[in-house]
């Protein structure tokens, strides 16, 4: 007996059967997704040309790029009146971009919850499907169609942002209203309140903490998005981003990545600490 | 107990409201002079309301992108693969420069705290604190134009999420098996390997899943920095002022994420 491995199961006199989690179709199934996702990676490896030797090297050079070329960043040129407006107009272009979604995205939400939307058979999927789309379609194509449309300046942005923040506040504002208690709603649609009544009075006082949290955190990541959204003429710090990039400046874009990354900590820690007071206060 | 328990009256209570509404309208206030002070500053002072023109002539710039542009279908198959490929080599390489930042960012298994810890930190920071086109901007100047550029802006802008996630979810692990291999004499290899993988395998792989899809959305935009895909494409269309192409493009793009939605949905699905 000792020499039996030991992942066998005595059955009957002699039989020795194997044990294992997955019985046999599974098994092969199994296998054959993982042996499928190995030969799509190792196949588009091979499409997009990517030069595997290369790849070791690359991080040397990588360091030599930061280190020779963008290494002392030109802070002087950050600390400049206008860089230091354009962080200003950064700011209120997030601010606005979310404040704007959040207000279509409570309504949109409102919709596209099916618990408790007007008409689940036209309003909900076009409330789905608009928030859909604009999740689906990034926020610098937004922005590129915003600037044809509207041309150069900060409205543009603002725009975009808007879009951007009803894509990733409609979606979660839509997902905690669909999880609410749904005693209070029956009572007031029993007491014959109708659509509005039911959101005002039975949906938005079990949702307006979750909503809080939900507003600080699409500032923050509107935030994000609202430093590169310049970059197709859009307004704010972008446009000195795509400048001297353009110009192969690059300490100065080294000085302006340093204060990008400066300004979206300092919004983090403000919306850590804001989402943290809140629920608190909860 | 001290003497500060002394029961509340009516006034105390009446007060402490008082105050508490007090600086909630403070609050609101100061909301609502920022609302007024950004539009003034945006949309009255900054906006050339002249060059947009009327109504109508926002109507008639919109109506250009109406339509589609046939004859651009055959030849945006190829970019809507190599979007796609972008985003899943993406992603794997992401996955797997993470390793190091969860195993060194997860409090509960950093191998030496007061230097590991706030580097793994720091790192994810960084990474998610960086746009994926100034991640690509940075690549790009690296490794030269095309697809590879893409990959490791797509990688290094992953890392931070997929760390983040999967060290919180390391942190909150049952501890029990730990002990049980710890107590067998497993060394820290094989307390990771045999009591904390299982544990958080499952989640890291929604995590991952989920970036993908994330990641599906962002190498689609990659082109405008030089990074191939679907988005050089849209820049082309754009520059040749062919709205119709725009549309196309944009609608691929929607066809390509649809796609990822769905797959992401199943297979996370599967996995539970």
């Amino acid at each position: 007996m000792s020499d039996k491995p030991q992942n066998t199961v005595l059955v009957g006199d002699d039989v020795h059967r194997q044990w294992s989690r997955f019985k046999y179709p599974q098994t092969l199934i199994n296998y054959g997704i993982l042996l499928s996702v190995l030969l799509f990676f190792s196949y588009s490896v091979h499409y997009l040309n990517i030069p595997l030797d290369r790849i070791l090297g690359m991080f040397g050079r990588l360091g030599d790029v930061l280190a020779n070329r963008y290494y002392p960043p030109d802070m002087e040129y950050i600390a400049d009146k206008g860089y230091l407006n354009a962080i200003i107009e950064t700011v209120q272009m997030a601010y606005l971009g979310a404040l704007f979604g959040l207000m279509i995205s409570i309504i949109l939400g409102w919709f596209a919850a099916y618990n408790v939307s007007p008409s689940k058979t036209y309003i909900y999927p076009i409330a789905r499907i608009f928030t859909m789309g604009c999740r689906s379609v990034h926020e610098m194509i937004w922005a590129i169609l915003f600037v044809t449309i509207l041309g150069f300046g900060l409205l543009p942005g603002v725009l975009a942002l808007t879009m951007f923040s009803i894509g990733f506040a409609g979606k979660l504002i839509a997902e905690e209203i669909e999880s609410i208690d749904m005693g209070e709603v029956e009572a007031i649609r029993a007491m014959g309140g109708n659509h509005l009544q039911i959101f005002v009075y039975g949906v938005f006082p079990q949702v307006r903490v979750a909503f809080t949290g939900i507003a600080i955190y699409t500032w923050d990541v509107a935030f994000r998005a609202a430093t590169v959204v310049g970059f197709v003429g859009a307004g704010g710090m972008g446009w000195y981003l795509k400048r001297n990039v353009m110009q192969i400046e690059t300490q100065r874009t080294a000085a302006i990545l340093v204060s990008i990354v400066i300004l979206v900590v300092i919004s983090e820690f403000i919306s850590a600490w804001a989402r943290d007071r809140m629920s608190k206060a909860k | 107990m001290g003497t500060s328990t002394a029961p509340m009256t009516v006034d105390d209570v009446v007060r402490l409201r008082r105050k508490k509404h007090r600086l909630q309208f403070g609050f609101y206030l100061v909301l609502a002079t920022l609302v007024l002070w950004s539009i003034q500053a945006t949309i009255i002072e900054d906006t050339d309301w002249d060059r947009i023109g009327s109504l109508a002539e926002i109507g008639k710039s919109v109506s250009h992108f109406i339509g589609i542009d046939f004859k651009l279908i055959p030849s945006l198959l190829g970019p809507t693969i190599e979007t796609f490929m972008i985003a899943c080599i993406g992603t794997l390489l992401g996955l797997v420069i993470c390793i190091p930042a969860i195993w060194f960012g997860a409090l509960n298994v950093t191998p030496y705290k007061p230097v590991t810890y706030p580097v793994a930190r720091i790192a994810m920071t960084l990474s998610r604190s960086i746009h994926e086109i100034v991640w690509a901007l940075i690549f790009v100047s690296a490794v030269g134009l095309g697809a590879f550029a893409g990959i490791l802006a797509i990688a290094a802008r992953s890392l931070g999420f997929i760390a983040k996630m999967s060290a919180e979810a390391i942190e909150n692990i049952d501890t029990k098996p730990v002990e049980a291999i710890r107590a067998m004499g497993g060394s820290n290899l094989q307390v990771m390997i045999y009591g904390i993988l299982p544990q958080v395998l499952p989640v890291i792989l929604g995590i991952v899943i989920f970036e993908w899809e994330i990641n599906i959305r962002r190498s689609a935009i990659l082109g405008l920095v030089g990074a191939g895909g679907l988005g050089l494409v849209f820049f082309r269309q754009m520059n040749t002022f062919n709205y119709p192409g725009v549309t196309t493009v944009i609608l691929a793009i929607f066809g390509l994420i649809l796609i990822g939605e769905v797959v992401s949905h199943y297979s996370r699905k599967a996995m539970i």
